[in-house]
Order: C-alpha cells, then sequence, then structure tokens
C-alpha cells in the first residue's frame, strides 16, 4: 500500500509506539505460508468478514467494461465477484485456471489453434435467467464497436484478433481467431478479462428503454456503451439500479458508499456454491498505519495487510486474534533503463554495463535484511515464487547474474574504465573495440544515472538505498530521487527510437515497483520492441521473436528459453519484489491457500467456524 | 455597517477570483502529463489523446480557462480526472466530517482556552499558571499526529475503550451515529488547537489586567468576578478573535494528519491527493472553496471585532 511520503514520519512514530505498546506480549512471530488456512473446526453458515482497502481503492464504475480513461483497477475488484470472468484465474496457490469457479465447462483449440470452441456452464442469472452464448456475443458486439476505448484493449488482441464469432447452440460458443496462438497463453491472459454480460437486462439504451438487440449493430453497441457507461458511473445508484442487480457471480452489492466502503452479500441464485458468509464489508483506511491502529486495537476488521516495515508486529497480531501469511505477488520487478536517454543512453546499452550493474545488486541481502525475507528474489523476469510450472532452471539456481562485486569491477576494467570504488569510474578507453567503453561513450564519461522511484514506502527507501550503496562497488554513481507514483507517471513517458521528446524520456533509470503479470507470464508488452510498456525502448530482434514463440507457438520449452534470453540481456536490472502479507482472523476458514492472482480477494470461498 | 459589509464582500469577490487565477496558472506550471499522471505509467498514446480530448486538456491554456469559468458560473466545478466524480460531489462528500470534527474542536479549543487563559494571566507567575503553562508548551510542541498516536496507543490498544479509527459514514448524521469514534479526532484536535490559542489569551488578559481602567473598576466596588468577566475576559478576546477567525478555513480545508492517522476522508486528504496526481479540478475546487472560507472567515473576525468592542465601528469615516 503506497502512503504519502509526508505521512512516513507519521508511519515510523507509529512503528515506535506500536514496539512500545507491544512490549512483554508473547507469541509466534512466524508468518505463515499461506499453504493452508490456520482455522479449525466446523463451518458454519452467516458471520460478517470486514476487509481493509488502501486509500484511493474507490471503485468509481460499476459497468464491468471500463472506458480508456478510467484506469481504476479497483472497479474490477468491485465487479469481479459480481461479473466473474469467463476464464477464473488462479487456483488455489496455484497458476492455474480454476475450473470450479470459472463459466465455462470446456475450451476447445482446434484448427492448428485458430479456433476456440467454448462450452458454458447451465449456469443462471441471478434473475433465473440461463447464461447463455448470447451474453457472450453481446460482450464482444459492445467491445468490437466501442474499442479502443477500452481500458485493458491491447492492440492486436481481443477484440482485433476474432474473425468471427458463430453460436451453434445456447451453451456453445466458436471463436474464429485471426491467428494461431498458444492455447495456454489465449486462455490464460485473454479469455481471463473477458467476462459475461446479462444481455436479456443490459442490452439497452436508456433507462426507460425496452431490452433489443440493440448491440448487434455498430450504432446501437456504441449507444448501449455508452448508455451503461453513463449509468455505472453513477455511485448514488450502485445498490439501486435494477440493471446492477442481474449478475451471475457469487456476491450481489448490498451497499455502496461514495467514499469507497461497500458490503456484498451473497447471490442467493448463485449457480456454483453459494458463499457461506453473509456479508463482506470492504473498508478503506487513508493509511497503513491506521489500518495497523485498528488492527491492533481489536477492531472487528477481518482481513487486512501488514507493511513491510510492521513486521516486528506479527506477535502483537496473533495475539489479538489473527494469523499472518506471507503472499508472494505475480510480477515482474526491476529498475527500468532508458536506452534513449540522451546522456546514459549510450551507457545501458552496452550489454556488459548492465551486467556490471546487476552483479553489484546484493538480491539476498536485500530480500533478508530489508524484507525480512519476505520477498521474491528477482533473478529474472518471472518471479521464482508463485509462478511454478513457468520458472526455468536458470532462474530457480540465482538467475544468471549472482551477486559479485570483484567479477563486476573486472568487467567494467576490462572494457576500458577506470573504476573508482565509493567514487565515479570514468571511461578511459573509448571506442567499439571489444576493450572499449563502446558505441556512443567518451572519454571522460562518468558511470553516473539518476533514479527515480516511488515514495511512501519505508522498505523501498532502504532497498533503493541499498543499491545505491552497493553499486558504489563498482564506482556506478546512483543519485536516488522519490515521488509519489502519479508524479513519477506524469513525466516518464514511452521512449522508442523514432520518439524520444525531451519532455517525457529525460529520465534515466526508474523503479515503479513491478509490473503485474495474469496466469501466463509473457514478456509481451514489456520487452518486445515498441511494447506498451516497454518504456525505456529496449529492442532486440531475438527478443521479439521468442516473445512471438510464447505467444503463437505451441512449445513448452519455449517459455524457459524466452525467460533465459531475457534474463541474461537485462532489458531492466532485475530486484527483488517484496509480498503482500496478509493478515486474517485466525477463526476464519479458506482464507489460504492464498490465491495471488486475485490478491487474497476470495470471499466466496470463506467461512467461520465454531 | 451595511455599506462596509457591502465593500468586504466585493473585495472578497475580487480575491477569490485572483485567488482563481492565480491557482489556475501554478497549476498548468507543474511539469509533467495530467493525462499521464491519471492513467498512469502504461497509458498509450491513443488513451491519453482520449483522455485531453475528453478533458479538454487538447485546447490551448486560455480556451481551458475560458471553459473552466464558463462552467463556474454555471455552477460547476468539473469532474475529477482520478476518481471521474464530480468535484462538487466529492467536496460534498468530504466537508461535512471536517465541519464536524474541527469545527467542534475548534469550539471545544476556544471554550477551554478562553477562561484557561485568563485563570493563568490572573494567577501569574504561580505555580498552577506555570503548570498550565508547562502543559501548554508541551502541547504547542507536539506534532498532531504525535498526540494522536499518545491517545490511540492509549485508549484503543492498551485499553481497548475507544476505537482508533473516526466514523466512516458521510454526512453528519452518519458521523454522530458513531459517537465513540468522535472521541479521539476531537480530542486530538482540540488538544492541538488548545495550547495556541490559550497562550494568546493569556497574554492578552495579561495586557489588559495592567489598565487603569481595571483599577478604576475595582476601587468603584466591583466584584472581582464581574471585573473578569465584564472587562477582562471583553477587552482580551479580541486577538483570540482573529485567530479563531483565521482558523475557519481549516474547517473547510481540513487536516491531512488528522485525516490520515484517524482514517477519515476528508477535504485535507483530498486535495494532497489531488495534488500529487495532478488532478486540476479538485485542485482548483478545493483552493477555491478554501479561498471563499478565508474570506469570510477574516470578514467574520472582522464584524465580530466591531460587536465586543463598541470602539471599533465599520463603515465610519
Amino acid at each position: 500500500m503506497r502512503t504519502p511520503r509526508r505521512l512516513a514520519a507519521a508511519a515510523a512514530a507509529a512503528a515506535v509506539i506500536g514496539l512500545a505498546a507491544c512490549s512483554g506480549s508473547g507469541g509466534s512471530s512466524a508468518i505463515g505460508n499461506g499453504a493452508a488456512s490456520s482455522a479449525t473446526g466446523q463451518k458454519v453458515q452467516g458471520g460478517t468478514a470486514t476487509l481493509a482497502w488502501p486509500d484511493g481503492s474507490a471503485p468509481n464504475l460499476i459497468f464491468p467494461l471500463a472506458p480508456a480513461t478510467n484506469t481504476n483497477g479497483y472497479n474490477a475488484n468491485l465487479t469481479q465477484l459480481m461479473w466473474p470472468y469467463l476464464v477464473y484465474d488462479g487456483d488455489g496457490a496455484q497458476s492455474a485456471v480454476n475450473p470450479q469457479e470459472s463459466l465455462f465447462s470446456s475450451l476447445t483449440y482446434g484448427n492448428g489453434d485458430t479456433t476456440i470452441t467454448i462450452k458454458l456452464k447451465p449456469w443462471k442469472w441471478s434473475d433465473g435467467t440461463p447464461i447463455t452464448s448470447r451474453d457472450f456475443t453481446f460482450v464482444y458486439n459492445l467491445l468490437k464497436a466501442n474499442v479502443p476505448n477500452w481500458v485493458v484493449y491491447t492492440p492486436g488482441l481481443f477484440p482485433d484478433d476474432v474473425k468471427s464469432v458463430a453460436t451453434p447452440s445456447a451453451s456453445t460458443i466458436v471463436v474464429t481467431l485471426t491467428r494461431s496462438y498458444n492455447a495456454d497463453f489465449y486462455t490464460d491472459n485473454v479469455l481471463s478479462q473477458i467476462p459475461l454480460l446479462p444481455q436479456q437486462a443490459w442490452d439497452k439504451e436508456s433507462a426507460g428503454g425496452k431490452v433489443g438487440n440493440y448491440d448487434e449493430t455498430a450504432a446501437g453497441a456504441k449507444a448501449v456503451w455508452a448508455f451503461l457507461q453513463k449509468e455505472g458511473s453513477d455511485l448514488s445508484t450502485f445498490t439501486t439500479n435494477p440493471l446492477w442487480k442481474v449478475v451471475d457471480g457469487p456476491f450481489t452489492l448490498a451497499s455502496f458508499s461514495s467514499d469507497g466502503d461497500y458490503t456484498y452479500a451473497p447471490n442467493k441464485n448463485y449457480s456454483g456454491t453459494v458463499p457461506a458468509l453473509s456479508r463482506v464489508v470492504n473498508q478503506v483506511f487513508t493509511t497503513d498505519t491506521a489500518e495497523m491502529d485498528a488492527l491492533r486495537s481489536g477492531t472487528s476488521l477481518t482481513v487486512g495487510t501488514l507493511p513491510q516495515n510492521d513486521v516486528g508486529q506479527v506477535a502483537t497480531l496473533k495475539s489479538e486474534g489473527y494469523d499472518v501469511v506471507n503472499q508472494p505477488i505475480p510480477g515482474a520487478a526491476g529498475t527500468l533503463l532508458n536506452f534513449y536517454n540522451a546522456k546514459t543512453g549510450p551507457l545501458v546499452s552496452q550489454l556488459y554495463i548492465r551486467q556490471a550493474m546487476e552483479e553489484l545488486i546484493d538480491r539476498p541481502q536485500i530480500v533478508s535484511k530489508i524484507f525480512q525475507g519476505y520477498a521474491d528474489p528477482g533473478d529474472g523476469p518471472v518471479p521464482v515464487q508463485g509462478f511454478g510450472q513457468w520458472v526455468s532452471p536458470l532462474e530457480k539456481q540465482g538467475g544468471p547474474y549472482p551477486y559479485d562485486p570483484a567479477k563486476a569491477v573486472s568487467l567494467l576494467k576490462s572494457h576500458g574504465w577506470q573504476v573508482t570504488p565509493s567514487g565515479t569510474s570514468v571511461c578511459q578507453a573509448p571506442g567499439t573495440g571489444p576493450a572499449e567503453c563502446g558505441a556512443g561513450i567518451t572519454k571522460g564519461e562518468p558511470l553516473s544515472f539518476q533514479l527515480l522511484y516511488s515514495s511512501g514506502t519505508a522498505s523501498v527507501d532502504e532497498a533503493q538505498a541499498a543499491i545505491q550503496s552497493s553499486e558504489e562497488q563498482g564506482g556506478i554513481k546512483i543519485t536516488l530521487k522519490s515521488e509519489p507514483f502519479a508524479t513519477l507517471a506524469s513525466v516518464i513517458g514511452q521512449c522508442t527510437a523514432s520518439s524520444h521528446p525531451a519532455s517525457t524520456c529525460g529520465w534515466q533509470l526508474v523503479d515503479f515497483g513491478y509490473d503485474p503479470y495474469q496466469l501466463d507470464p509473457t514478456g509481451n508488452t514489456l520487452f518486445n520492441t515498441g511494447g506498451a510498456n516497454n518504456l525505456g525502448g529496449y529492442s532486440s530482434p531475438e527478443e521479439d521473436a521468442l516473445i512471438n514463440e510464447t505467444e503463437y507457438g505451441s512449445s513448452a520449452q519455449t517459455f524457459y528459453t524466452y525467460e533465459d534470453y531475457t534474463a541474461e540481456q537485462l532489458p531492466w536490472l532485475w530486484g527483488p519484489l517484496p509480498s503482500q502479507i496478509d493478515v486474517y482472523k485466525s477463526g476464519l476458514g479458506g482464507f489460504a491457500p492464498l490465491n495471488p492472482f486475485r490478491g487474497s480477494i476470495n470471499p466466496e470461498d470463506w467461512y467461520y467456524t465454531k | 455597517m451595511t455599506s462596509y459589509l457591502a465593500r468586504r464582500a466585493a473585495q472578497a469577490i475580487v480575491v477569490v477570483i485572483g485567488v482563481t487565477i492565480l491557482t489556475f496558472i501554478l497549476i498548468h506550471l507543474i511539469p509533467g502529463s495530467a493525462a499521464r499522471a491519471a492513467l498512469g505509467v502504461h497509458a498509450t498514446s491513443g488513451r491519453i489523446a482520449i483522455f485531453n480530448t475528453a478533458y479538454g486538456l487538447d485546447k490551448p491554456l486560455y480556451a481551458q480557462f475560458a471553459d473552466y469559468v464558463g462552467q463556474l458560473l454555471r455552477g460547476n466545478l468539473g469532474v475529477s480526472y482520478t476518481t471521474q466524480q464530480p468535484v462538487s460531489a466529492l467536496i460534498a462528500q468530504r466537508l461535512p466530517g471536517d465541519v464536524l470534527l474541527l469545527g467542534v474542536s475548534t469550539v471545544l479549543a476556544v471554550a477551554i482556552a478562553i477562561p484557561m487563559g485568563i485563570y493563568q494571566a490572573v494567577k501569574r507567575s504561580r505555580l498552577s499558571d506555570q503548570l498550565l503553562d508547562a502543559v501548554s508548551f508541551t502541547l504547542y510542541t507536539m506534532p498532531d499526529f504525535f498526540v494522536a498516536f499518545m491517545l490511540i496507543a492509549l485508549f484503543s490498544v492498551q485499553l481497548h475503550i475507544l476505537p482508533p479509527e473516526a466514523p466512516q459514514a458521510t454526512g453528519i448524521a452518519g458521523l454522530l451515529a458513531d459517537p465513540r469514534a468522535l472521541v479521539l479526532p476531537i480530542a486530538t484536535l482540540t488538544l492541538s488547537n488548545l495550547a495556541g490559542f490559550s497562550r494568546y489569551m493569556r497574554a492578552s488578559a495579561i495586557d489588559v489586567l495592567a489598565e487603569d481602567f481595571l483599577r478604576t473598576a475595582r476601587a468603584k466596588g466591583l466584584p472581582e468576578r464581574l471585573v473578569l468577566v465584564r472587562h477582562v475576559l471583553r477587552n482580551s478576546v479580541l486577538p483570540v478573535v482573529t485567530v479563531v477567525g483565521l482558523t475557519f478555513p481549516n474547517i473547510i480545508a481540513g487536516a491531512v494528519i488528522a485525516e490520515a492517522v484517524f482514517s477519515y476522508q476528508g477535504m485535507g486528504l483530498l486535495f494532497y491527493q489531488a495534488a500529487t496526481s495532478h488532478d486540476y479540478p479538485v485542485l482548483l475546487g478545493s483552493t477555491l472553496i478554501v479561498g471563499a472560507a478565508t474570506v469570510v472567515g477574516s470578514l467574520a473576525a472582522d464584524v465580530a471585532y466591531g460587536l465586543l468592542d463598541p470602539r471599533i465601528r465599520h463603515g465610519r469615516g
């Protein structure tokens, strides 16, 4: 949870007070691995669970297909329990599709992986009407007519890549694609973003209008889209608008406050297993500190998150009746490099310099000393924790560039650098020969960078300071500058060979935290040439080919080849990714195993015990 | 008095217009793109274009200002870039909590500070004055958040008798429905204000107690209680009125630290979040409201001066 920098002092003071307050408390300080819930006893129906959410997490749209201008990711948290996706991502702690909660009964790829036959489960909407293939075409028609004004739209993917959609029966959909895909990729990363929506209730152009088949024309689909966007953004009617009462997920919305607090009640007509809890309350806290105070004072808060810097509070929390579990985050973490910065671009364009910089980052020490062991080591593009079958043997062994300052210094010297540990190394031998600094690097040029990172988290400050300090061993000078996330975002743009304006490409190195992965940890958009999230402009034809192979090919081995190549080429400097540490009432069953792909938010599986 | 009020009201309008123009210019001088701040680091050029068109950010600055003034004249403060909600709705949602918490705490602080200041002035340099001095100096030097954490550590974490959060409901009625949750935030803000107010009151009362007219009153046999109430209180409260008048905008602007610690979403955090996310409409709307509150607070203090001190008559010569 990000907190404003000016509140960091407050958080620190809170920690001090907290330590004073809990002195003498006993109990275990161990944090579980989230493999199983600690609750024992008989499952009971009913009860209320209250979840803590961070500041700024208030949803502002209940219609599940957000427009391009609305990037509030918390809207998905609100809607996915009412209108789940066709493919439910994450099965317990596994990076796999959950067949029980997905809306399909079978997915079959055919014709060289260019057609997908989707069989729907015989489930029903909360108004009693069956979920049919028409609900899929409704979504497809809306998106086709309104792309690119869909927030998760990726050019070239759904619906651009759909040649046709046929519905041979009410429960069967046949999607013909314009090209073949790797089935795992398409299921895990594309179909997992498509919800089914109730055509029989939502295919309207106005509140007073009748339901029709308006979506079947482009103009009609635009009108329906506009109507649903307008209705969906009216916070005051989230719980009263008849549109939003028709759901197919495990919950309905019982109350909603414009400040972001909202409550779910079970969907009594849910076709899956109806949730045991009678209420799920979502409460926004303005800071980590306020949330910690609520947990330590024994309020009704059932589930919260523990900031990394408050790991020392675990024993106190346990004495208040909570359990604490560590949840690895599925994402790529590290420092982005701007290959088109006029000053430092030529430096980071040299693989040996990136390699030396990586070998100077003591990732294991950052994990153990700063993140108390609750972090992924960040040995490459795929986190070792939480991704099981996707992690290559090379990454499991610590990645291609373990911490080795002597090797880093030697590497720099062998390329013509005068290395000054604790100072600033300078290029002594300019040129493009094998023992020279490299193209675009002039004599006397310093190995000096500014590293921007997102402010507000003390452990992240410490991790960046550790990197700054360890890079000094090779005479690589890092100047740190932290800014609120939105401030960083406002001045950092995508830099490519064809476009690197000074206004948005003046940055040198930046660490935003991490980029989340879906079930399939593809490198598409992150590391491919021109990828939407490839901000620094890294470009390699071999990398592009390998990424394409993971998306369009069918060999499982291909992914490891891509992964190892990416780990070695360092489009980013890899770094540790701190885990999320969840706190939950010890009597809450079903909380674990944790599903990292849904941020532990599976209240449909939770229950109290007696 | 009427002409004075009319003149001050006209001045107030000019000030608020000036604040609006200045804020609009300053906000647009902040480096960086509002679209990028709102859409995040992965915003594509297509999405940025859609965003800029939707919010008129693709127009020249003067045209954007004209649009803004036009919508202001229609009573529209615009739509937040980040929450996508009308700014007026956001302010209406946040303001009641601040008005209640900061308003009540200010009233309490004044109600305690005035007798405390007079008492200290009367008992000047005695043990009770020195003890109260020590208390008020201690409170004065403590940051808000520290007072808040001490109260939470004692009453919430140790004793478990009061919740560590302010009421989570919106609207005055909802807030009042959970009075226990109001205690700690109001106590924190009261203690923080009390120290300053009581110091002003003490200093002012000491000055008044040295005036000749008090000796005359006492010589005429006026009881000490009446001396204090009729003469000392009335004359020494004037500087405090000024301070309280200038505190009025704080009630509207919120208290960002208290909001953060007690987890209630008030105007302070709204402004802070808007400032860090380049949310121009919210920044402009909040500044406008706080600017207006400052002018009103200042005017109220001037009017109160006239009512408390018959020698001050506004609007004459």
